[in-house]
């Protein structure tokens, strides 16, 4: 994703090649520069990242004339999204507070339904067959309330950290590869919505081209997406040597050590969460950089507990598995039943706001359960039929 | 089948298929073994007119398509349903018919597979066809345009020869036992 | 007993007699490489060469030398995949469909284009391969005991069911191929003078010597294994059609694929042939027997399976828009208008527009044209494929996770590395093997020469 740059002059200095990112929301004819960056005694990640504002700074100025020209030099941008709206799709289901209180959650929750002889059935009803038992043992649940994320990132902090997920390097990020196995989606606004395009007779082309854009002063959603460990996984069906299947515990596995690489899963998830390693990035020297894990030192970032995954496998989300099988082998140990929030995933753990729980579905008294219980809870794509273990809570707006 | 009968062979060439099947079908009329005919190409009517059995290999190939269909279906029960069955996307694998359409392209495969290759290990065998194998044709120009005929000579040589050359025969000779 | 009606017009030109095909097929095997055979070698070597560095820097470094990313995971490899089994599938329904149809005007085409089958599958077949992130473990797709458990192979999977249909199609193929090239090696073992040359034809004919019994097996075995290559040919490409089909993503998932995949097949199978033949009859000067009437018939098929491919296109669109599911709207609207519009036009020009000109008889019995519209119509079916994989995944269900593609030098390395590697074995084929089937096309000279027909239509026929 490449960007303009300007020239930026106040009182004889000029700041060259500044990056301008176009911010959805900023108010028209300003700019926000924000000062810290442009270090140059910062050390491997914080050096020559950004321009130095404090050169524009002339002591106890509060203001000062300032000229802005367009560079011609380009920036290459590393984000790792380049679509920003839903077009008009349900993705975020977002309510104001007066529908919520109105309580027809069948209106502003509305599941998915599929005609059948039977009648209308949900999502989970309309089978081709009899499905496999996740009665008996734990079911493993995560329930993300939209209402309380706030998109700050500590979740996606701590499982790189905790799964010992590669770092990639700028320039990788370009290419759309980075390594996330948690990420946060942030959608804006559009002016142009599926509502206001039947009123204003606009047709599918034009409609559709209108909604990639953001509103001038638009409405942010964040969702944190990883794994949802569907029960009908479009990811297992397809992998040629079985190197992902599903847990009796309704967990997707990833199993490093059997998948060869044809990335037939990734394409066929439909919430984009596989991740496949291009590269050694343990050995590659494009990456010495920036990933830890190419020398002894570096490597003690890796947690122990979980696998450095090798160059042509797939990796994903996996509920840190590696802390609900300690959580298991413990209660074993010591001859008792799991209490629920005995242990938890890292993102659950890391949020802040409580927005991620994690638990056992089929433990009555789990918080989780209680949560699949709410109105506002609903499965993302529930109508692609690849019922997920992970479920989102409405977001609902204090607005009129 | 062995011979008992070593009566000596007599060999004619001809150059054309026409004359040739019409000689076949005159000299079996009058009672001749016609024992061979090599040709460039596949003669229509030959068989026919040389009485050889109708092929078995097409029948084989039916029981050899049989035995892969069955090796398919053993294999994907053995495999998915007895000794590892997964969870793989919440297909069922209780029993091997509610996972059976999944296999479909897996039995039909190997059904022409073990079809097409055993008929053909088969037609290599029974034609005694096999890499560096002594050509079997015992004039090279019968695979150019001419036909080479091998007929049991019983009784007059000389009438034998007559015949032939009146049927169309280029050359002739005799084969010694 | 050889007669063939007065309206059909005569497979074999000019004055011949059985010898003369003989002699006129085994030449270029026995004769040295003309010039034009060189320098289309060396070129098509270099390329082979290339693409054979580029992919030991793929399998030594990683996938990531190629364009893909973590939302299009598949792109250049998958549609050259496709395309070179697409290509392959009309070698097979000349030799099985058509004889099965008794349409003797395969018989002057179906030893060449069986031969680009199996180069053609032989390319394609090096992609599921050197696409997978650890080649090194690619048998674990075979279900064979270990000591994992033992861990077998997931017979759900459709790229597994690939692994049987290719695997099934390459060697059956082959091994049809081979039983009818067996009276010809034997042909040219007999007329061999140089020892080495009569040694290795010795070899590879098995000791044929045109048995009456052994012809007739040989006919019964063709038969059959028409009869099994003729369903194997719709079912291969049906379940290379299943990758896509039986996904969840908008724009792949979809019933149409397996008809429309097999009829795509089918048409960018014979421009192949035609692109080949054309080079192939001029060069060995084998007008007579690779004459305007077949490049008609062929013609016809491409006109034919191009409009059932125009048809799905349609189709596609319709059921887009009636299905009301708007992820599946947008998919084609993207399609149609989005970035990789050009890439949806061309395939629409190359693959709708084009083959309608066939219509007209003056235009299908035209050498150049056709020699055109073969390259274009390939080129146009490269693009369906392209378009197929990377716009329908390059946007599919969440935006967040919208991307672009575009290749690499290794990307695009590799795949003119197939093309090379494709003419280097074709080119070594026209050398070595005879380009006709000579043993089956004498059987239809006394019905169809032209000198004989001439004979018939003068006198009566007998």
């Amino acid at each position: 994703m490449n960007g303009t740059t300007i020239n930026i002059t106040v009182d004889g200095t000029t700041l060259e090649n500044v990056p301008v990112w176009i911010q959805p929301g900023q108010t028209q004819g300003s700019i926000g520069l924000a000062l810290g960056y442009g270090r140059t005694e910062a050390g491997k990640v914080g050096n020559n990242v950004g321009v130095n504002a404090n050169e524009l700074l002339a002591p106890a100025v509060n203001y000062a004339e300032a000229t802005v020209v367009a560079s011609e030099v380009e920036h290459g941008f590393a984000s790792v999204q380049l679509a920003h709206t839903m077009m008009g799709r349900k993705i975020v289901n977002e309510i104001n507070l007066p529908t919520f209180l109105s309580g027809n959650a069948k209106e502003w929750n509305e599941k998915p339904t599929f005609e059948s002889y039977k009648g209308p059935l949900s999502s989970f009803e309309a089978n081709l067959w009899d499905d496999q038992d996740h009665e008996t043992s734990h079911m493993w649940n995560m329930s993300i309330d939209l209402n309380s994320c706030t998109g700050c990132g500590a979740c996606v902090v701590a499982c790189s950290l905790e799964n010992n997920v590669p770092v990639v390097g700028k320039d990788e990020v370009r290419r759309h590869r980075d390594m996330h196995w948690l990420r946060i989606d942030r959608y804006y606004s559009s002016d142009m919505t599926n509502e206001v395009a039947e009123e204003e007779g606009v047709g599918a082309i034009e409609k559709y081209a209108k909604m990639e854009v953001p509103s001038e002063s638009p409405s942010v959603v964040f969702q944190p997406v990883m794994c949802q460990h569907c029960n009908h996984a479009p990811c297992e069906t397809v992998c040629p040597v079985g190197a992902t299947v599903h847990s009796r515990e309704g967990l997707n596995h990833m199993a490093y050590n059997r998948c060869i690489g044809t990335r037939y899963c990734a394409n066929n998830c439909p919430y984009k969460v596989r991740r496949f390693n291009w590269f050694n990035y343990q050995v590659n020297d494009k990456f010495t950089d920036v990933n830890p894990s190419q020398d002894d030192y570096g490597r003690m970032v890796l947690n122990p507990d979980v696998t450095v995954r090798a160059r042509g496998v797939i990796e994903k989300c996996s509920l840190c598995i590696q802390r609900i099988q300690m959580g298991k082998l413990e209660a074993k140990k010591d001859g008792r039943q799991l209490t629920d929030g005995e242990f938890t995933t890292a993102c659950a753990q890391a949020c802040g706001s409580g927005a991620i729980v994690f638990g056992d579905v089929n433990n009555p008294k789990s918080e989780v359960s209680h949560l699949k219980q709410e109105e506002r809870a609903y499965h993302l794509l529930e109508e692609v039929g690849t019922q997920p273990s992970i479920f989102y809570q409405t977001k609902v707006r204090n607005r009129a | 089948m062995g011979h008992t009968k070593h009566n000596p062979i007599v060999r004619a060439l001809f150059n054309d298929d026409d004359i040739v099947l019409d000689a076949v079908k005159d000299l079996r009329s009058n009672g001749f073994s016609v024992n061979e005919v090599y040709s460039p190409f596949p003669i229509h009517g030959l068989d026919e007119a040389m009485g050889l059995k109708r092929t078995r290999l097409s029948t084989a190939a039916f029981f050899y398509g049989l035995v892969g269909l069955f090796f398919a279906s053993w294999l994907t029960y053995y495999t998915m349903i007895v000794d590892w069955p997964q969870n793989i996307g919440g297909k069922p694998n209780a029993y091997w018919f509610v996972n059976m359409p999944s296999f479909v392209p897996i039995m039909f495969e190997l059904t022409v597979f073990f079809a097409a290759h055993l008929m053909c290990w088969s037609y290599f065998a029974v034609n005694g066809l096999y890499p560096g194998a002594k050509a079997q044709n015992p004039d090279p120009r019968t695979t150019d345009d001419h036909f080479l005929m091998e007929v049991e000579l019983e009784g007059d040589e000389a009438a034998l020869t007559a015949k032939l050359q009146e049927l169309g025969a280029l050359e002739i000779s005799k084969l010694e036992e | 007993m050889h007669y063939e009606s007065p309206v059909r017009n005569p497979l074999i030109l000019g004055d011949k007699s059985y010898s003369d095909i003989t002699n006129d097929i085994a030449k270029p095997v026995e004769s040295k490489a003309p010039r034009s055979w060189w320098i289309a070698f060396s070129i098509a070597f270099v390329m082979f060469l290339w693409g054979v560095g580029c992919i030991l820097y793929t399998i030594g470094t990683g996938i990531g030398v190629w364009g893909l990313n973590k939302t299009i995971d598949w792109a250049w490899d998958i549609t050259n995949f496709v395309w070179w089994v697409g290509i392959g599938h009309a070698g097979t329904l000349i030799s099985a469909v058509l004889l099965l149809f008794r349409q003797k005007w395969r018989m002057a085409i179906n030893r060449s284009a069986e031969a680009m089958t199996i180069f053609s599958v032989i390319q394609a077949g090096l992609f599921p391969l050197i696409h997978m992130g650890r080649i090194w473990m690619a048998y674990w797709v075979m279900p064979i005991p270990n000591q994992y458990g033992t861990l077998w192979v997931n017979f759900n999977s459709p790229l597994l069911w690939d692994v049987f249909a290719i695997s099934t199609y390459l060697t059956v193929s082959t091994v049809f191929w081979y039983v009818g090239l067996i009276p010809d090696f034997a042909m040219i073992r007999d007329r061999a003078i140089n020892p080495i040359q009569k040694h290795i034809y010795k070899l590879l004919s098995f000791g044929w010597g045109g048995k009456a019994k052994h012809w007739q097996r040989f006919e019964e075995v063709s038969l059959v294994l028409a009869g099994l290559a003729t369903p194997l040919v719709l079912s291969v490409h049906t379940i290379v059609s299943m990758d896509f089909a039986t996904s969840v993503i908008p724009g792949w998932h979809t019933t149409i694929f397996p008809p429309y995949f097999v009829a795509g097949a089918i048409f960018s199978g014979f421009a192949m042939v035609q692109t080949l033949l054309l080079i192939v009859r001029k060069i060995f000067k084998m007008e007579d027997y690779i004459n305007i009437e077949h490049i008609e018939m062929m013609n016809i098929v491409i006109m034919v399976t191009g409009s059932i491919v125009g048809v799905a296109y349609i189709t596609e669109l319709f059921i887009a828009w009636y299905s009301g599911v708007e992820y599946e709207q947008y998919a084609f609207l993207n399609r149609a208008t989005g970035p990789y519009w050009w890439a949806y036009w061309a395939m629409m020009s190359c693959n709708v527009f084009s083959p309608q000109f066939m219509w007209s008889k003056k235009l299908r019995t035209n050498l150049v044209f056709t020699f055109i519209i073969s390259i274009v119509v390939n080129i146009g079916m490269w693009f369906e494929r392209f378009v197929i994989i990377v716009t329908s995944l390059h946007r599919d269900y969440l935006p967040s996770s919208w991307s672009m593609f575009s290749p690499t030098f290794v990307d695009i390395g590799i795949f003119i590395g197939t093309i090379g590697f494709f003419f280097v074995l074709f080119l070594l084929y026209a050398r070595t093997f005879p380009v006709i089937a000579q043993a089956e096309l004498k059987t239809i000279l006394k019905s169809s020469g032209e000198n004989f027909k001439k004979h018939h239509d003068e006198h009566g026929a007998h």
